[in-house]
């Protein structure tokens, strides 16, 4: 607990930076992670910001490479070896502290408190959050015994109560069970009855429904949208699948590159998208609308991260490049609407330059 | 149309014909590996594939989509059923009876792509050995020059760099991968091309551009896709006809519009509605989450194999297996359903919400 505290008031004493948090969850300031290899270094996140508030249920979109995996993976510092966060914060507002989870020890006592118990994460893959030698309840009952000081008998009746929560459709004997008896979609449920078994604050939800078949995704939205609504957790829903943002999240960023292309509510972004990406992302989405919808796909591919683009990231494959301007400078933040923010020349930031 | 034709029943337009197709697995148990029981992976599947079209198999993971197209190149030999397959007005040849030696000809007509590009490429071949290597088996080809030209022009085809041929695939993305092969899937000419959940692995951007591609391919060279996934959407834009499948069986079977619009089985209404839609105004519209999971095709249940998360169901759908029956509405379409309910129950499609207030106002 003394570490707990020593970190909260390590950061208090930085003063500015944890003021302004706003009734925040998590605030993720100008975060760079980048991985080092012998072929050179990957900004894998390069300068993003985003805040969360209790409750509150936000996307992270984009494709392959877009950072929105290592994003998640640098809040609970779950990088692999050769990741580093090299700059910027990730302050959460733990009971009355703001920590800085960006700076704590990965492996300090105050991170692996917060882990599980405060900021959980879901998987796309079940089987990985899961020993395959141990029953789905002992699992579960070990966290619960990490985190809470219950007796076996008490934290055996909680997991119960979570796994009859997620649907499984016979706890009791459920609880006895291992991970490789159980079906894809049962353990989904019991991955997230792990998860939520110590009433997180914050769910990471990582492509949680990419390898599942579409009845199977179909019924873990709603059991996330269920569980939402009864433990009012708040939820980081990361997916390249915009079906998936539309369907569960009040608020979405979209990445490309490493970079927040834009950001807004669900309706803003899905209805009034202004950056050139975020509109050939949607063009190019095949649409189960009636009559025959066509699609546009977005010119180019994805450069290769050890030889990025000048300027703006996207610049390459932008049908509305501006000729030396977006090549040579990084375009700023812009606000079109309240809350809806754009990285784009085209709606600011060149007065700036000249 | 030859004599023969008329008694195989073929349809004029038809290129392939798949004939109550079966493909079982032995489930072994012990020691000994005595069977205990059998997987039917495909179990009594019919449908023509007619020159030109896009005909799309979807259906969840299980359903034998996959095995019913490595069953009709003869990947796979199925356990029962004939395979019919005619080039031009050649006599129907039935995949399934033939061996090896004779079964070339065929695969140098039937192509197929698979999903994942970083699997499917040799990393040790270069881009000519990798487009190349069908056109070298089948003596296509007369000196390397020829070869070189070939390829460069294939490459051209699928819009890359014909200067790229001597370079390896890890040099390439996802979406170049699966241009290149596309272009080795195209380098004997070939009628039928089979894409096995092609753009599956894709992301959106550019799933776009090979679905285009695909398309524009189609219409230059004549092709005939055999389109089998997984996602409702994408199917919808590429394919001309649609068969669901589900454990094992063709569930229905329509034009892909009509189909959508009009669905008449239970599970396709389901998967329709299951579909994800990347519009925020349909996140509170009533969907159909099926409950449990796709059935077993090792132990099925008795009747119609879908009646355990069919909210429809009733006792007879638990006795008896339902035939895939004509419901079309529409004058000469084909749309055909197995379910004892199909021409009673009022399904919803894509157009569900707008169709059904019309109905209400008239």
């Amino acid at each position: 607990m003394t570490e707990i505290q020593r970190g909260g008031t390590a950061i208090d004493e930085l003063g500015p930076s944890t003021e302004g948090m706003d009734g925040s969850l998590l605030s993720v300031r100008d975060l760079q992670t980048h991985f080092f290899s012998r072929e050179g270094v990957v900004k894998a996140v390069d300068g993003v910001s985003f805040d969360i508030k209790p409750g509150e249920i936000l996307g992270i979109a984009g494709e392959s490479g877009c950072g929105k995996s290592v994003t998640s993976q640098s809040i609970l510092r779950i990088l692999p070896k050769n990741g580093k966060i090299v700059g910027g914060e990730i302050l959460f507002q733990n009971e009355d502290q703001i920590i800085d989870l960006a700076t704590e020890d990965a492996d300090g006592r105050v991170l692996r408190n917060i882990r599980g118990k405060d900021i959980a994460m879901i998987f796309q893959e079940p089987m990985s959050a899961f020993s395959p030698v141990h029953t789905v309840g002992d699992q579960i009952i070990e966290t619960i015994r990490i985190h809470q000081e219950v007796s076996k008998e008490e934290a055996h009746d909680q997991a119960i109560e979570m796994l009859r929560r997620v649907g499984m459709p016979n706890p009791a004997r459920n609880i006895d069970e291992y991970t490789f008896n159980l079906s894809g979609g049962m353990r989904q449920r019991a991955m997230v009855a792990l998860s939520l078994s110590c009433r997180p604050k914050l769910l990471i939800a990582d492509e949680p429904t990419t390898a599942v078949d579409v009845t199977i995704q179909a019924q873990m939205l709603e059991l996330l949208r269920d569980i939402q609504a009864d433990l009012g957790m708040a939820i980081i829903m990361i997916t390249h699948d915009l079906g998936v943002i539309a369907e569960l999240t009040d608020r979405v960023m979209i990445m490309y590159l490493g970079k927040e292309v834009e950001h807004g509510t669900v309706e803003d972004v899905f209805h009034r998208p202004q950056h050139p990406y975020t509109r050939g992302l949607l063009a190019s989405i095949p649409k189960m609308d009636p009559g025959r919808v066509e699609i546009e796909p977005i010119e180019g591919v994805v450069p290769n991260p050890y030889a990025m683009p000048s300027g703006c990231k996207f610049h390459t494959r932008c049908p509305d490049f501006i000729e030396g301007v977006c090549e040579r400078h990084e375009p700023p933040l812009t606000a079109v609407a309240r809350g809806h923010e754009v990285s784009c020349f085209l709606y600011g930031g060149r007065e700036a330059l000249e | 149309m030859t004599e023969t034709t008329r008694e195989t029943g073929m349809n004029e337009r038809t290129i392939i014909s798949v004939r109550n197709l079966a493909k079982y697995f032995p489930i072994e148990s012990g020691f000994l590996r005595r069977q205990v029981g059998v997987v039917k992976a495909v179990d009594g599947v019919n449908f023509d594939l007619n020159e030109g079209e896009t005909l799309a198999l979807v259906g969840e993971s299980g359903c034998g989509k996959t095995t019913t197209s490595h069953c009709i190149i003869q990947a796979q030999r199925p356990t029962a059923g004939q395979v019919l397959f005619r080039i031009g007005d050649a006599e129907p040849m039935d995949l399934t009876r033939m061996e090896k030696e004779e079964l070339k000809e065929a695969r140098r007509n039937i192509r197929m792509i698979y999903q994942d590009p970083y699997s499917s490429l040799n990393p040790r071949m270069t881009l000519l050995q990798i487009i190349g290597e069908p056109l070298v088996i089948h003596r296509m080809v007369e000196s390397q020059d020829e070869l070189q030209e070939r390829v460069a022009e294939l490459l051209r085809l699928v819009r890359l760099d014909p200067s790229t041929l001597n370079r390896y695939p890890h040099a390439f993305s996802g979406g170049q991968r699966q241009r290149i092969a596309i272009a080795r899937a195209l380098s004997l000419s070939p009628k039928v091309v089979i894409a096995d959940e092609a753009v599956s692995a894709l992301d959106v951007s550019v799933q776009a551009q090979i679905l285009n591609l695909m398309k524009e391919l189609q219409t230059q060279l004549g092709l005939t896709y055999l389109f089998v996934a997984h996602n409702l959407a994408v199917v919808k834009y590429e394919a001309d006809r649609v068969a669901v499948m589900y454990a094992g069986k063709i569930v229905e079977i329509g034009e892909t519009e009509e189909l959508y619009t009009n669905p008449r089985h239970p599970y396709t209404e389901a998967l329709i509605s299951a579909a994800p839609n990347p519009d925020p105004d349909t996140k509170y519209r009533e969907r159909i989450v099926l409950a449990g999971e796709v059935a077993d095709p090792g132990n099925l249940p008795g009747g119609c194999a879908f009646h355990p998360r069919c909210r429809y169901a009733e006792d007879r759908c638990r006795q008896e297996t339902p035939e895939l029956i004509d419901v079309g509405e529409k004058e000469g379409q084909s749309h055909l359903a197995a379910c004892h309910f199909a021409e009673k129950l009022e399904l919803t499609g894509i157009a569900g919400a707008i169709q059904r207030e019309e109905r209400e106002s008239a």
